[in-house]
């Protein structure tokens, strides 16, 4: 196959997914491995692609959150079929991150949303839930070597946790080593600056840049 | 003593419109069809799995009062504090929806079936906003009957988490009402088990009472503006 049928295949794998057919996908990532094509620019060129474009949309009410759903779960249609390409512990990945919505707070809606951008934008991401400690947030952290924590909130009740979490980093003398992005309905920039965080992200897809970011990629 | 009320299904199954609303649709935007198709099965999901119960409990404002403060954590300035003091009666209340819809979501989600799981979680959202809706319609005309309520009265549900009122009043809540006897647990984060739960407190009393401005400490950090629909809505009765 040339450069030329590679591209074809890539743009289509990219377009299927923007408008969530997964079955497409699925069929369009088999085609492109049978040929060859480097997994890596498959994820790349035709998945991350896809799902970068979807962000877009997405930021300029464009498209709704069905819609990016549905490309996401077309993504991870041919995200599966790549992974076992990849040498264990060699799956590309723009970094690390670890989400939960806070300890107190069981409104995972946007969370979730935040993860799947993430991963379409090629990011590994360890979703620990709902409900979570700021003890865990962190210990995650340093157990998995992520270099971002990302919390939601979406109770005016439950973001003070969102400062432990920071307290805590500043403890362990790791703030600034591991950076924190905070989200959901009632959080502000001036709050994350007021607890210390070192971003804020006021949706999803912008999500996706402050991480990029904070990783300095 | 607590008293069991019948909820049907039909009155609270959302309307699809109300569905994209809760999708972050603005209203105005025609409806893709392949959005229609996930919606379609969704109701398909939800309409047999959904199953409301609800349980209530008639209380004094000082047995409220205790609950209210619950472990001290409120906010200071609260607009409930006002209401209820000013109420002519007050009820606990529990609604779910049972565990079969939650854990449907959840089955959903683990399966990367995002826009469907969303989209049955948007289903009982709103329909657990029905259910208080219809609770509330529901005790106004009762407390009508016993002269108790009258035409300008409203009945409104306040809960836990929510303008000021601290969750952790769930503690003592859950308590005095024993959701548990309708399947509903709560964690030590004070989180409730069927996710599509809902408590809180049934106020009566005049429609001036639940009209408050949103300017507390917490109004500011709040980007809900429920409270202000529902103002509205007590000069729309």
């Amino acid at each position: 196959m040339n450069q030329e049928e590679s591209m074809e295949i890539l743009g289509e794998i990219s377009k299927q997914l923007q408008l969530g057919d997964n079955e497409q996908v699925k069929e369009l990532t088999i085609k492109a491995i049978d040929a060859n094509i480097n997994p890596k620019i498959i994820l790349d060129n035709g998945l991350i692609a896809g799902m970068n474009i979807i962000g877009i949309q997405f930021r300029n009410h464009e498209i709704f959150l069905p819609e990016v759903l549905m490309a996401a779960k077309a993504m991870y249609a041919g995200l599966d079929l790549l992974k076992p390409l990849f040498i264990k512990d060699e799956i590309p990945s723009s970094g690390k991150i670890v989400i939960g919505t806070v300890k107190g707070d069981l409104h995972d809606l946007g969370k979730n949303l935040v993860g799947i951008m993430l991963k379409g934008a090629g990011f590994e991401v360890i979703d620990l839930g709902k409900d979570v400690s700021p003890e865990n947030f962190v210990d995650t952290a340093l157990k998995e070597n992520a270099k971002v924590i990302g919390m939601s909130a979406l109770l005016t009740t439950t973001m003070p946790s969102m400062k432990k979490v920071i307290d805590i980093l500043e403890t362990k003398n790791l703030k600034g080593k591991i950076k924190t992005i905070i989200g959901g309905a009632p959080i502000t920039e001036s709050y994350a600056k007021e607890i210390g965080a070192d971003s804020y992200a006021y949706d999803a897809s912008i999500s996706v840049e402050r991480v990029k970011y904070l990783m300095e990629l | 003593m607590i008293e069991t009320i019948e909820i049907k299904k039909d009155l609270i199954i959302p309307d699809v419109k109300e569905v994209m609303i809760n999708q972050g649709i603005p209203k105005g935007i025609t409806i893709k069809e392949d959005i229609l198709t996930i919606s379609d099965k969704a109701k398909n999901f939800f309409v047999p799995e959904a199953n409301p119960l609800c349980i209530v409990l008639e209380l004094t404002k000082e047995e409220f009062e205790i609950i209210y403060n619950g472990e001290g954590n409120n906010d200071e300035e609260s607009p409930i504090k006002n209401i209820f003091l000013n109420s002519d009666w007050l009820s606990l209340y529990a609604i779910t929806l049972g565990s079969e819809i939650s854990s449907r979501i959840k089955q959903l989600f683990s399966e990367n079936d995002f826009a469907l799981a969303s989209m049955v979680d948007s289903y009982a959202s709103v329909a657990v906003d029905h259910a208080v809706s219809f609770l509330e319609n529901h005790f106004y005309q009762r407390l009508i009957n016993k002269k108790i309520a009258n035409n300008r009265s409203i009945v409104f549900g306040y809960s836990p988490g929510y303008c000021g009122w601290n969750i952790e009043s769930q503690k003592k809540l859950f308590r005095k009402l024993q959701p548990e006897s309708i399947g509903i647990t709560l964690n030590e984060s004070c989180l409730m088990t069927p996710i599509k739960s809902v408590t809180g407190v049934l106020i009566c009393g005049d429609k001036t009472i639940h009209d408050f401005r949103n300017n507390f400490g917490f109004c500011a950090l709040c980007k809900t503006e429920s409270c202000l629909e529902r103002i509205n809505q007590i000069y729309s009765k």
